[in-house]
Order: C-alpha cells, then sequence, then structure tokens
C-alpha cells in the first residue's frame, strides 16, 4: 500500500518528478561512464593475458605496473641460464620479450615497440593474432630493420606495407604487415625482431621480460616457486599473479574516478532530498489527514522513504541508459586514439549504479521522512 | 452499545510568544451513543481544540479523555494512532481526502492500515460508496469531485472500519444547504445504528438536526441544549 501510494504520489507532479530523476539519471550516467573506463581495461587484460600469454613470466626484481614501460634492464644471460636448466624445472621454451616505449603528448603519436626472437610464434602470445596484410616477422628477420604494426597503429599513422617508420632519429624500419589480435593489444604494438630493437636503442644485452612455456602449465604456481628460490634476483609471476598486480593498478584508478564521481551522486542526493522536503511540507495537510484517519508515525516515515528511493531507482534506470550511451561515444574515441575498447558497461557495474542510487534514495528520504513522521495532526490539520 | 466517551476537567492552554491562551478550561461531559452531539460557539470559541483533544489528535495540559476503561490522553502516540484507526471515524472541514487516490482507494485506505484483505477492502469501500449515491464516482480523483461528493467520501472513509465514536469539523462549512442536509442526513443515520457522533458547526440550521446541543464560549461550556423539535 505503502509503495502504490508513493508512486502515486510521484505521478501527480510528473514534471517535478521527471526534472529530479534527470538530475539522478545524470549523476549515476557519469558515475557509470567513470567506472566503465576500468571494467573495460579488466576485459582486455583477461582476455589477452588470460586467453593465452606465457605460462610464467619473468621480471627482474618483483613486478609491477611501472615494469611495462621502464628502461630493459634483465640481463640476457638469465634467458640462458634458464633454458640450459629448463629440463630440471619442466620449462620448455624461454622467450626474451623487450619493450620499448616511444612516448609523445597524444596518445596517437606513442608508439610501444616490442622486441620479439624471430623464432617465435606471435599466435602463443597473443589471442587471435592475425596477419591482414602484407607478411608476418619470419626466421629471416633476425637483425632486419622491419616491423609488423597493429591496425590501429596503420590506420592513425597512415601508413602500410612498403612504408617507413621512425623509431628513433638513427633508425627507420620498414614495414613488411599489419597485423591484429583479438583482444586488441597487438592493433596498438608494433612488433619488432628483437635483435633490430636491440641494435637500434643501444641495450644489447637485456630486455624487459622472459616468457616461459611450460611442460605442465597447470603446475604454473609450483614452478614459479622452485624459480624464485633458483634466481632470486627475478621475479616469477603466474597469468594469475600477472592480472592480480594489473586489476590493482586498475582498482586505484577506480577509487579516484569513484572519487570524481561522488560529486555528482552528492548533487545528485540533494536535489532528491530537496524535491522530496518540498513535497512533504506541501502535503502537510494531507499527512495530518493520514494520521488522524489511524496511520502510526512509521507509516508516514516508510511512505516519504519510499517516494524518495522510488525517484532515485527511476533516475538510475535512465542512468543506465545514458551511461551505456557515453560508453559507446568513449569507445568509440579510445578505438580511433588508442585502439582499445577501454569502457565497458558489466553486470556487476550496473548492479553497483543501482545499488548506489538506492543508497542515495535512503539517505536523502531520512531527513525529510523523519520531519513528515513528527508533524503534529493538530497543527497539521490546520493547514489549508 | 459502544462505550462512552467522557471528558472530565479538559483543558488547554497553548503557549504564544504573545503569552499563553487558554483555548479551553474545566470541560466535562459525557457524550450519549446513538445520538447527534453539535458543539456551537463563535469562531475561536475552542471548538475545534475540544474536538481535537477528544479525538487524540491533540493531548490536554490537564484532565482526561476515556472511552469505557481506556483513558485517551495517556496512551502513547501509536496508542492513539491505532483506537483512532479501530474505534474512531473523522470528517473535518476540507482537503480531507488523500489528493492523489481515487474515492474508492480512499474509503479502502483506513481499512488497508488495519490490514483488511483487499479484496474485502474493495468490496466494502464500494458498498459504502453506493450508500451515499457515490457508486458511480468510484474512480474519480477528489479534484474531479464536488464538495459534497467529496464531504460524502469523507463520511463513507469515516465509516470503513465500523467505528464506535464518529468526529466531524464543520463538515458542512463549505457546502451549500442542499449538500449540506445529505452530509449531516449521512451523520444522523450513522447514530441511528448506535455510534456515539459529535459534530462541530457554528451552521445555526443544523440545530434542528441534532439530539444535543454544547454552546461554547471563550474556551468555556456555556450550556447543554436539547433542541425540541428532534423527533427521532
Ligand atoms: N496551535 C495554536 N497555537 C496557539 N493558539 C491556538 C492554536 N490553536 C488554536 N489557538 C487558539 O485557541 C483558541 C481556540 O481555537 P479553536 O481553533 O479551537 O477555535 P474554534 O472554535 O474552532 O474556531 P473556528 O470556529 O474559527 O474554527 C483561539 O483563540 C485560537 O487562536
Ligand atoms: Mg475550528
Amino acid at each position: 500500500m505503502i509503495w502504490s501510494l508513493a508512486l502515486q504520489s510521484l505521478r501527480l507532479r510528473p514534471l517535478r518528478t521527471f526534472l529530479t530523476a534527470l538530475g539522478i539519471a545524470v549523476a549515476v550516467g557519469s558515475t557509470v561512464i567513470f567506472l566503465s573506463l576500468g571494467e573495460g581495461l579488466r576485459q582486455v587484460f583477461a582476455q589477452e593475458i588470460g586467453g593465452i600469454g606465457p605460462d610464467i613470466q619473468v621480471s627482474y626484481g618483483p613486478f609491477d605496473t611501472t615494469a611495462l614501460t621502464a628502461v630493459p634492464a634483465l640481463p640476457l644471460r638469465f634467458a640462458r641460464e634458464l633454458a640450459a636448466d629448463g629440463a630440471r624445472y619442466g620449462v620448455v621454451r624461454v622467450t626474451p620479450i623487450m619493450l620499448y616505449a616511444r612516448g609523445g603528448f597524444s596518445p596517437g603519436s606513442s608508439f610501444l615497440f616490442q622486441g620479439l626472437p624471430p623464432t617465435v610464434d606471435v599466435k602463443d602470445i597473443y589471442f587471435d593474432y592475425e596477419v591482414v596484410q602484407g607478411r608476418g616477422l619470419g626466421q629471416g628477420d633476425a637483425a632486419a630493420r622491419v616491423a609488423v604494426v597493429g591496425e590501429q597503429v596503420a590506420e592513425r599513422n597512415s601508413v602500410g606495407v612498403g612504408d617507413t617508420l621512425r623509431l628513433n632519429p638513427e633508425n627507420s624500419l620498414e614495414i613488411v604487415g599489419v597485423a591484429r589480435s583479438g583482444g586488441g593489444l597487438v592493433d596498438n604494438a608494433v612488433l619488432v625482431p628483437l635483435g633490430s630493437l636491440q641494435r637500434a636503442i643501444g641495450i644489447r644485452d637485456r630486455v624487459s621480460f622472459l616468457a616461459l612455456d611450460l611442460a605442465e602449465p597447470a603446475r604454473a604456481a609450483e614452478v614459479a616457486e622452485t624459480l624464485s628460490e633458483a634466481f632470486p634476483k627475478l621475479g616469477f609471476q603466474t597469468q594469475e599473479q600477472v592480472l592480480r598486480v594489473l586489476e590493482r593498478g586498475v582498482r586505484v584508478s577506480d577509487v579516484v574516478r569513484l572519487g570524481i564521481s561522488a560529486i555528482a551522486l552528492i548533487v545528485g542526493a540533494i536535489a532528491v532530498a530537496n524535491t522530496v522536503l518540498m513535497s512533504v511540507f506541501e502535503r502537510t495537510r494531507e499527512f495530518g489527514v493520514i494520521r488522524a484517519v489511524g496511520a502510526k508515525p512509521r507509516f508516514l516515515f516508510g511512505l516519504v522513504l519510499s517516494e524518495s528511493v522510488l525517484l532515485s531507482l527511476v533516475g538510475a534506470a535512465f542512468g543506465v541508459v545514458i551511461g551505456r550511451l557515453g560508453i559507446v561515444a568513449v569507445n568509440r574515441i579510445a578505438q580511433d586514439l588508442i585502439g582499445l575498447p577501454v569502457a565497458a558497461l558489466t553486470l556487476r557495474l550496473g548492479l553497483f549504479a543501482v545499488a548506489i542510487a538506492f543508497l542515495m534514495g535512503v539517505l536523502s528520504g531520512l531527513l525529510p521522512a523523519a520531519r513528515a513522521a513528527r508533524i503534529p495532526i493538530a497543527v497539521a490539520m490546520s493547514r489549508e | 452499545m459502544s462505550e462512552r466517551l467522557e471528558a472530565r476537567q479538559l483543558r488547554k492552554v497553548y503557549r504564544d510568544p504573545g503569552g499563553e491562551v487558554v483555548a479551553l478550561a474545566d470541560f466535562s461531559y459525557t457524550f450519549p451513543a446513538g445520538a447527534v452531539t453539535a458543539i456551537m460557539g463563535p469562531s475561536g470559541s475552542g471548538k475545534t481544540t475540544l474536538l481535537n483533544l477528544l479525538a487524540g489528535l491533540d493531548t490536554p495540559s490537564a484532565g482526561a479523555v476515556r472511552l469505557g476503561d481506556a483513558t485517551v490522553s495517556t496512551l502513547s502516540e501509536r496508542e492513539r494512532a491505532e483506537l483512532r484507526l479501530r474505534r474512531f471515524g473523522f470528517v473535518f472541514q476540507s482537503y480531507n481526502l488523500i489528493a492523489v487516490q481515487n474515492a474508492l482507494q480512499n474509503v479502502a485506505f483506513p481499512m488497508g492500515l488495519a490490514g483488511v484483505g483487499s479484496a474485502q477492502r474493495k468490496q466494502k469501500a464500494l458498498e459504502l460508496l453506493g450508500r451515499f449515491g457515490l457508486e458511480t464516482r468510484a474512480s474519480h480523483l477528489p479534484h474531479k469531485l464536488s464538495g459534497g461528493e467529496r464531504q460524502r467520501v469523507s463520511v463513507a472513509r469515516a465509516l470503513a472500519n465500523d467505528p464506535d465514536v464518529l468526529f466531524a469539523d464543520e463538515p458542512t462549512g463549505n457546502l451549500d444547504s442542499k449538500s449540506g442536509r445529505v452530509v449531516v442526513a449521512a451523520l444522523r443515520q450513522a447514530a441511528t445504528e448506535g455510534r456515539t457522533v459529535i459534530l462541530v458547526t457554528h451552521d445555526l440550521r443544523l440545530v434542528d438536526e441534532v439530539d444535543r446541543v454544547l454552546e461554547l464560549a471563550d474556551g468555556l461550556l456555556q450550556r447543554e441544549r436539547v433542541p425540541a423539535t428532534v423527533s427521532s
């Protein structure tokens, strides 16, 4: 009975209800968009790294997100030692990988170069890797100044097979192929033979990471532990551990983005409180009648709180729609800039938005509800 | 049949910034069941104040209101709400109805509070509306009804939980005399069913329609009259 009465009250003043709900919708929508950014990155990571990736990734020292862009520091001799001793640990292959970021002010002029040994099959590293133009890197490319560029890199810079790409002032690479991968990570990278990249940046005996393939991938955690004892200077991470480090990075930025959205949410909550309080004042006489015919104070408390919650939930529903549209727009822009769909509306994000709106409704309804419950009947009845 | 409503030494003092207003003093009276008792007097004489105290809408500064064995004036807020719900019915001068609910929902409302099931609620509400010639108005919102119709819906609602006592504060104040007579007839009928009916009015034409008249002036009970012409 309370809910239907609350709904009827909201419907009686459609314009006011609509405007307040719109305020909430914008607040919830912007929160959804902000938080969707992290969700999109999570999906990319999970697909690319969880999809294939190495069984164990080796870093020099402990692994964190800054390692992705740091200067290559891992001495290559470890690769040789691991390969020589591999059989003992169940390691079947050691692949050195070099990452070299050439920054720019806009994401469009930044490149991530990846040096890979020519013997490696890129399909083992990237999920759904596919050469869409020209050829991939091969055995014969060991020292050649050639590159396979990601689809996005090619598109953004309007380059293709046969063009040259400047690595630094002294070194240029010839593009021999264009490729892409399922999750989009390759789309944004430039693949170069390891030797060529080392020579070009003048770092010959160091790489960024080693990728280990195991005879029994299921035992990765156990092997990583044994290896950590044997090679105390190195960090060994299983796929889950890598994902966990990335997840931690995303979570920090989640908190920051939630903090920004909190401002919009607080403004929305104040709007709800104001609307509901106003309607409590307007209906003082009606509330007096309701109490006179036998409703307890609790009834009015519940009624006003229900109106507030209902208003917030209606707003949240529109907010999720606004968020969905915003995410499409964000991804269109992100796709152009960095080639990754960074934003995603996941089920848990949708539920989170509804939960936030529910909480907003309760919090902003408390004060007006307490007001309504305390109105003295005789005074309320003397109002016209 | 129903228990008697009784006021003992009732007193109500309002504290204002400008000082104290004694709105009602030393009011004692036992209201007869099965009769309509009118409370009359000039504006500001304390009629509404008295009604509010009797009905448990306000608490007295001194004195007591009793319904049978229960002392209304010392009950808790919740107990008074329960008492109003089950044993009292109300009709006020205007804006009596819940604006967002139609006539049927308004009449059914107190039954909902009392926990009556929805089918039974609807049936009883329709029956009450029918009794006051409002069956065709059941789905109208209050602002679509005439003043007289609204007051009849209020009377129907007041009877929803089969109360012992019916309180009406100027129920005809905003009505023309014809509509007013219909409402008073409805109250009279409620009295013949054995209920105690207490009617606040300053409409002197109603004197001939009631069983007793209490005259108030300046918060004091001046006298009790039994109009000679009443013939029931
Ligand atoms: N809440 C209040 N605070 C202060 N004074 C009040 C309050 N309510 C009523 N009074 C005063 O108490 C006195 C009696 O008021 P009451 O409303 O009972 O009169 P009434 O007989 O119902 O008048 P009317 O015929 O105009 O409705 C008046 O002097 C009024 O000003
Ligand atoms: Mg009055």
